[in-house]
C-alpha cells in the first residue's frame, strides 16, 4: 500500500485531513444519533405540555437528556483537533 | 438551610360555638396547615366532616358575579399591580351597592357586543350568498316568477353546450365558476342532466330585487358600520372595567377568603358539639398562634402537641437565605425535598450560575441576559416567572464574571489575554495566538464532575439515615462509601498508570496502584451488600463524570457560533466593502449589520438554552441521583396574603 512517490509533506497533510475528517464523523453521527432520541422525546414532550401546561419544565428536561451522546461526540472532536 | 422548616403537629379541639372565632384567628396569622380530615367509617358515633358556614352560599354567590365580570374584562388577579390598598369595610359595603350596577352595566354592554357581532355574521353571510350572483349581469327578481321557464343558478366545474333554445349566463370570476340557465319547463330534464354531468351545484337565489352588486355593497357597509360599533362598545367596556379594577380585584380577594373561611368545617372533623383539626405550623410561630386562639377563645380551646411519625405526611416549607430562595423555583420542577432529608437548594444556588457562566462565559451576552432578565420583571406578574429571571440574573452576573476571566465578548477577546483557560478558537482569516487550551478545559470539568459526584454520595451518607432505619441505614451508609470507594479507586489506578497534567502524578509509586485496587474492591463489596443489582451501574460512575465535560463542549459551540457570526458579517460582508465604499457595498454592509444582530441574537437564545438546561441536567441527573429523592407535600397555609385589601 505504501506509495514510494509520496512526501514527508504529503503524508503529514493526510493525517491532518484523516484527523479533520474523523472529528467531522464524530460530530455528525452522534449529532444524527441525538436528533433521532430526541425526535421521540419531543413529540411525547409536546403532547405532554398540552395535556397539563405544569410538566413543560421537566419535559424540556427530559429533551435535552440525549443531547449528552453529540456531546460526548462534541469532546472527542474537540480532542481530536486539538 | 441545608433542612426545610421544622415543623408542629397540632391538634385543636373546641366547642361549635367557637368555630367562626378559630377559622377567623387561624385566618389572620396564615401559618396552620389544615390536614384534610378523611371520615374512616359511616357508622353514626364516628366523627363526621363539618358543614359550610351559614355565609357560604352568598359568599359564593357574590363570588361568582365578580368572577363573570373579571372575565368580561380580561382581569386577572395574579396579573394587576396593586395601586392602592382598599380597606375591607369600605368593600363589603361597596360589595352591597355598587357590584349589582357594574354586574348590570358590563352585562348590558357584553350583551350588545354579542348582538351587534350576530348581525355582523348575518350581513357577511348575506354578502357571501350574493357573490355569485353579481357575476352575472341580471337583477334578482329576473331569476323567479315564471310558468313556462325554469331557472338553474349554480356552481359547475366548466362552461357546457345545451342543445335546446336556452339562455345562458357562464363566469369563471367566481370560485367553483357560476353559471345561469334559463329554459323551457319542458327541456327541464334534459337540460338538468347535462349540467349533473359536469358536477353541477344548484345556489339558491337570494331574496330581493335589484342588481346584486349593489346589495352586496350595501351589507359590506353594514358590516363596516357595526364593525365601529363594535369597537365603540369594546371601548365602552374598557373604560369601565379599567374604573373598576381595583374594586374587582379586591372584591375578589375579600370574597374568596369569606369563601375559603366559610368552607374550612369541610375539612374539620366534628361530633354533635364540638370539632377537631389536625395541622401544621412552622416551629417558630407555633407558641404564638397557641396563645393567639385561646386569647380570642377565652380558653374555651383545647391545643395539644402531636408527635410527627410519618417524615411524609408533614408539608415542607422551605428555609433558605435570601440570595439561594429564588432557586426553589429550580427545586419544585424536580420535586420538593422530603421533610426529613436535606434540602440541597443552598448548593444548587452556588453550583449553578457557576455552571452557567462556566458555560456562556461571555460579558456581551451575559450583559443582555443581564438586561432582560432585569427588564422582563416589569411584565411578568407570577411569583415562579419572576424567581426564574432572579435566578436568571445572578446567572447572569456569574457569566459576566466569567467573561471576564475568559476574555471575552461577542466572541471577541477583550483588551487582555484570558485570565483561566483561553477558549479563543481559530477562526477566520485575523485568527492568531495559541488557539483554545482545550485540554486544560476539559480536565477542570472533570475536576468538576469527579467534586461535585463525591460530594452527592457524602450528602447520601448523609441522607441515609433519614430514610431508612435501623440495619439498613448502616446498609445504605456503606453502599455510599462504596461508590466513592469505586470511583476514587479507579482514578488512582488511573494516575498510578498515566501521567495527566492538573492531576496528581502517581506513576512514579506503586503502593497507589494497590490502594486503588484495595479501593475498587472494598466498594464493590460495599456497593453489593446493599443490592447486587446496583453493580450494573458501576459504569455510571465514568459515563457521569463525563458527562461534566458539557460545561467545556457547550461553551465552546456558543464561542464557536459567536465567531462564526462574526467572522462571516463583519469578516466578509462588511469589512471589504469599507475599503471602497459602493451602492451594492452599502447593501452588503447593511445585509452584514443584519447577520451580525440576528447569528447573536440566535447565539444567545442558544447561550441561554445550553447554559441553562445543561446546568441544570448535571444536577438533576448527575448530582440529584445520588442522594435526593424528593416528593414532599407544599405547605399551604390556610389563609391569605392580602394583596388589595386591608382591614
Amino acid at each position: 500500500m505504501v506509495d514510494v512517490g509520496m512526501t514527508l509533506e504529503m503524508v503529514e497533510a493526510s493525517q491532518l485531513g484523516m484527523r479533520a475528517l474523523g472529528a467531522a464523523l464524530a460530530v455528525g453521527l452522534t449529532g444524527i444519533a441525538s436528533g433521532i432520541a430526541e425526535m421521540t422525546i419531543g413529540s411525547a414532550a409536546v403532547g405532554a405540555t398540552a395535556e397539563n401546561r405544569d410538566v413543560f419544565g421537566l419535559v424540556l428536561l427530559l429533551t435535552v437528556i440525549p443531547e449528552t451522546i453529540v456531546i460526548f461526540g462534541l469532546v472527542v472532536a474537540l480532542l481530536l483537533l486539538f | 438551610m441545608l433542612r426545610p422548616e421544622q415543623m408542629r403537629r397540632l391538634l385543636i379541639a373546641a366547642p361549635k360555638g367557637e368555630i367562626d372565632t378559630i377559622i377567623r384567628e387561624l385566618y389572620r396569622h396564615n401559618v396552620y396547615h389544615i390536614e384534610d380530615f378523611v371520615p374512616e367509617s359511616e357508622s353514626p358515633e364516628a366523627l363526621s366532616i363539618g358543614h359550610p358556614l351559614p355565609e357560604a352560599s352568598d359568599a359564593a354567590s357574590a363570588l361568582i358575579k365578580v368572577r363573570a365580570i373579571e372575565n368580561a374584562c380580561g382581569i386577572d388577579p395574579d396579573n394587576v399591580e396593586v395601586r392602592e390598598k382598599l380597606p375591607a369595610s369600605k368593600v363589603r359595603a361597596m360589595i352591597r351597592t355598587d357590584l349589582p350596577a357594574i354586574l348590570e352595566e358590563v352585562e348590558g354592554l357584553v350583551g350588545s357586543r354579542s348582538r351587534l357581532e350576530a348581525r355582523q355574521k348575518e350581513h357577511e353571510q348575506r354578502a357571501k350568498e350574493l357573490e355569485p350572483f353579481a357575476a352575472v349581469p341580471l337583477d334578482l327578481e329576473l331569476y323567479r316568477g315564471y310558468t313556462r321557464f325554469t331557472v338553474f343558478t349554480g356552481h359547475i366545474a366548466h362552461d357546457v353546450v345545451i342543445d335546446v333554445p336556452h339562455e345562458k349566463y357562464f363566469s369563471d370570476k367566481v370560485d367553483g365558476n357560476m353559471i345561469v340557465v334559463v329554459v323551457q319547463t319542458e327541456h327541464r330534464e334534459q337540460v338538468e342532466r347535462t349540467l349533473l354531468d359536469v358536477g353541477f351545484q344548484v345556489i339558491p337565489v337570494p331574496e330581493g330585487t335589484g342588481a346584486p352588486a349593489d346589495h352586496m355593497r350595501a351589507h359590506a357597509d353594514e358590516v363596516q358600520r357595526i364593525n365601529g360599533e363594535i369597537a365603540a362598545v369594546n371601548g365602552k367596556i374598557a373604560s369601565v372595567c379599567d374604573r373598576h379594577t381595583d374594586f374587582l380585584v379586591a372584591c375578589d380577594e375579600l370574597l374568596t377568603a369569606d369563601v375559603e373561611r366559610a368552607e374550612a368545617p369541610l375539612r374539620f372533623a366534628t361530633t354533635e358539639e364540638t370539632f377537631i383539626t389536625e395541622g401544621w405550623v412552622p416551629d417558630d410561630r407555633a407558641d404564638r398562634i397557641q396563645e393567639a386562639l385561646e386569647r380570642a377563645t377565652n380558653g374555651r380551646i383545647y391545643i395539644e402537641e402531636l408527635e410527627v411519625d410519618d417524615d411524609a405526611r408533614v408539608p415542607v416549607e422551605y428555609e433558605n437565605p435570601s440570595f439561594a430562595s429564588p432557586t426553589q423555583v429550580l427545586m419544585d420542577i424536580y420535586a420538593r425535598p422530603r421533610y426529613a432529608e436535606l434540602d440541597p437548594t443552598l448548593m444548587v444556588a452556588i453550583v449553578f450560575p457557576i455552571f452557567f457562566g462556566l458555560i456562556l462565559g461571555d460579558v456581551g451576552y451575559g450583559a443582555i441576559l443581564l438586561a432582560l432578565s432585569l427588564g422582563l420583571r416589569k411584565f411578568l406578574k407570577g411569583d415562579e416567572g419572576r424567581m426564574l429571571l432572579k435566578v436568571l440574573s445572578i446567572a447572569s452576573i456569574s457569566s459576566i464574571i466569567f467573561g471576564i476571566l475568559y476574555s471575552e465578548i461577542f466572541g471577541y477577546a477583550l483588551p487582555w489575554p484570558a485570565l483561566i483557560f483561553s477558549r479563543h478558537l481559530n477562526i477566520g482569516a485575523s485568527a492568531g495566538g495559541h488557539g483554545p487550551e482545550i485540554t486544560g478545559l476539559m480536565l477542570l470539568a472533570i475536576w468538576i464532575g469527579i467534586l461535585h459526584i463525591t460530594l452527592g454520595r457524602i450528602l447520601g451518607i448523609a441522607n441515609a439515615r433519614k430514610f431508612h432505619h435501623g440495619r439498613h441505614a448502616k446498609k445504605a451508609i456503606i453502599a455510599n462509601a462504596g461508590w466513592i470507594g469505586t470511583m476514587w479507586g479507579i482514578l488512582l489506578m488511573i494516575w498510578a498508570f498515566y501521567a495527566i497534567p492538573m492531576m496528581p502524578d502517581l506513576t512514579g509509586f506503586p503502593v497507589a496502584i494497590a490502594v486503588g485496587v484495595v479501593l475498587l474492591v472494598a466498594g464493590i463489596l460495599g456497593i453489593a451488600q446493599e443490592n447486587p443489582l446496583e453493580l450494573v451501574e458501576i459504569p455510571t460512575i465514568i459515563s457521569h463524570v463525563l458527562s461534566y465535560a458539557r460545561l467545556v463542549a457547550v461553551g465552546l459551540s456558543s464561542v464557536a457560533i459567536a465567531m462564526v457570526v462574526n467572522y462571516i458579517a463583519i469578516g466578509m460582508m462588511i469589512q471589504p466593502q469599507l475599503e471602497a465604499i459602493t451602492p451594492i457595498g452599502v447593501i452588503f454592509i447593511i445585509f452584514g449589520v443584519l447577520v451580525l444582530f440576528m447569528g447573536h441574537a440566535l447565539n444567545t437564545a442558544l447561550g441561554l438554552l445550553g447554559g441553562g438546561l445543561h446546568s441544570l441536567r448535571l444536577h438533576y441527573v448527575e448530582f440529584f441521583t445520588k442522594f435526593y429523592k424528593g416528593g414532599g407535600k407544599k405547605y399551604n397555609p390556610f389563609g391569605m396574603k392580602s394583596k388589595f385589601t386591608e382591614e
